[in-house]
């Protein structure tokens, strides 16, 4: 079962690899890369939600990313690949600074103080004009640095194709080291510490730290998220990615399921796509979306996930 | 090896616990009873920095544990366990225990992260601590079952189990007797004699005065928060005070 699952990967990494072969449209693309990011977004998402926190300010966290590797590009003239992962840290940096005071407050106390720190992230970069831009954004953040090897090869990161291979290349990275972690005794400990904090705290685990440190490598990879994005889009403004989106992250989690590792993947995927196969309904297409989420959650409360051994059981009870 | 020097603990102007003296000597069973309200928990609480003592000290191996996080004291040897029944509910009876082992041998982040060799030679020593631990308190052969299907005796075994995975020095038990039927508080009883004859000192909070008075060499009384006796299960069982606490003044009370 564990090998038939590993070659399952293998394949879909590899078809994921030659997609650009058979979608070609830059409108096809420009879907695919944005699932791509809702993808990092909702797994790292998922990571800190484990540790029993939810956090709605994942989106003000994407955004901090993204203004800190558009304005090191634009103001400082730092490298671009430095501040794609500046943008990175700069997120993770966020998540240690305010997260001993946060972690303090738990359930919905916890998730109110992420709501305030996107929108005080949000409402700087509104009114801080000299610097960001104000309301209008940053614009002509330009994208990554050509990599090349004299005589070999060189990849310019000017087409969608190359931001899809980008993409899928930090998609990769994020999923790999979430799920290293997810199965290491790192993994255990945060587990312990949702299952019940008092416990483990009582038996010399740390849990203040621990949702700490799940909270930054939770961040640090919505703080990567908004770099790529900012990159790739050229723009960015402050209200890009507020609480709406958010929201939305946490659907596709929720959704997708949020107790397997696969679930925020599949409910990002998904749901994203949705909207897209919508299209032709036009102004309906909300009502749709909504319904899909509300048929889910009724029907599938443990998410798509579970969507599979479902049917089976319906269809082998018969 | 516990020394708790006028400790005090005041909920607003409501004092939970008073000027509390009392020692604990290593290798000892200290009992520790007292009507329902009479601040025993809190005492706990307060031993394990749970709750944050308004006066006095509590001295382990000469350290002040005052103001510590719970998760220090707890890797400095006291480990406790609670009045409610508590596991971690979405893991095995065997998981509960691997994540229970977190303590010893510490696996550093990038260690963990990276799976090298060393981590994976410790992962080993922490699942055979594991099965070591649930093969002393009797529950080898329950490993594999989830957790929440526990009968209610083996759940609060179970707790003790986890207990134990953190290497305590100084056990401290919350009514770990609470709720079971006779046969199950033999084989408890059995299981705390056991880890108490390993070499752990234990102090006891237990409502079950037959299983206390038989098991402790010392018995520690309070009442409104107030230690109003001490001394051998004799002693204690024959004090007028602790006669009063338990049955009240009457009318034609001698």
């Amino acid at each position: 079962m564990d090998k038939k699952r590993t070659a399952l990967t293998c394949v879909l990494i590899v078809a994921l690899f030659l997609l650009p072969l058979v979608v070609t449209g830059p409108y096809q693309l420009h879907v695919l890369i944005m699932m791509g990011i809702a993808v990092i977004l909702s797994s790292s998402l998922r990571l800190i939600f484990n540790l029993g926190q939810l956090s709605l300010g994942h989106g003000g966290m994407m955004t901090f990313g993204a203004y800190t590797t558009a304005l090191l590009v634009t103001k400082l003239g730092v490298s671009t690949w430095l501040a794609l992962g500046a943008g990175a840290a700069a997120g993770a940096l966020l998540a240690l600074l305010v997260g001993y005071p946060f972690v303090r407050l738990k359930g919905i106390y916890f998730s109110l103080v992420t709501v305030f720190l996107a929108e005080v992230i949000r409402l700087i970069a509104e009114q801080w004009q000299s610097l960001t831009g104000g309301t209008m954004g940053i614009s002509n953040i330009p994208g990554p640095d050509t990599i090349a090897i004299h005589g070999l090869f060189s990849i310019a990161f000017a087409s969608k194709v190359s931001f899809y291979y980008l993409t899928l290349i930090l998609v990769l990275f994020t999923l790999i080291a979430l799920y290293a972690l997810e199965r290491s005794r790192i993994g255990l400990t945060w587990f312990s510490v949702r299952e019940s904090d008092f416990l483990a705290e009582s038996i010399g685990v740390d849990t203040a730290s621990s949702k700490v440190l799940g909270f930054c490598i939770g961040s640090f990879f919505a703080g990567l998220a908004g770099g790529l994005y900012c990159q790739y889009n050229s723009i960015i403004t402050p209200s890009a990615f507020g609480f709406a989106y958010a929201m939305y992250v946490l659907i596709y989690m929720i959704v997708g399921g949020s107790q397997k590792f696969s679930g925020p993947i599949i409910g990002a995927i998904i749901l994203s796509l949705l909207p897209e196969v919508a299209r032709p309904l036009k102004e309906y297409q909300p009502y749709i979306f909504g319904g899909v989420v509300i048929l889910v959650m009724f029907f599938l409360p443990r998410g798509l996930v579970t969507l599979p051994r479902r049917l089976m059981t319906l269809l082998g009870g018969r | 090896m516990l020394e708790i020097r006028g400790l005090t603990k005041y909920f607003g102007g409501l004092s939970a616990v008073s000027r509390l003296d009392f020692a604990v000597r290593e290798g000892e069973a200290v009992g520790l009873i007292g009507p329902n309200g009479a601040g025993k928990t809190t005492t706990f609480n307060l031993i394990t920095g749970f709750l944050r003592a308004t006066n006095g000290t509590v001295l382990f191996e000469g350290k002040n544990l005052v103001g510590q996080t719970p998760h220090t004291i707890a890797t400095m040897g006291i480990v406790r366990t609670f009045q409610a029944t508590s596991i971690f509910p979405g893991f095995t009876v065997l998981q509960n225990l691997v994540a229970a082992c977190y303590l010893k041998p510490r696996i550093g982040f990038w260690e963990a992260a990276l799976h090298t060799v060393s981590s994976r030679r410790k992962e080993k020593d922490v699942l055979d601590q594991a099965h070591r631990i649930l093969e002393f308190v009797g529950m080898g052969q329950m490993k594999d079952l989830p957790a929440p299907s526990l009968p209610h005796g083996h759940k609060r075994i179970l707790g003790i189990a986890i207990a134990l995975a953190a290497h305590p020095k100084l056990l401290l038990l919350d009514e770990p007797l609470s709720g079971m039927n006779a046969g199950e508080v033999v084989v408890a009883m059995e299981l705390i004699k056991k880890i108490w004859s390993a070499g752990t000192t234990i102090l006891l909070i237990e409502h079950n005065m037959k299983a206390a008075m038989g098991f402790c060499q010392r018995i520690v009384v309070l009442n409104f928060g107030q230690k109003i006796a001490e001394g051998s299960p004799k002693e204690v069982r024959d004090n007028r005070d602790v006669i009063q606490a338990y049955l009240g003044v009457g009318d034609h009370a001698a």
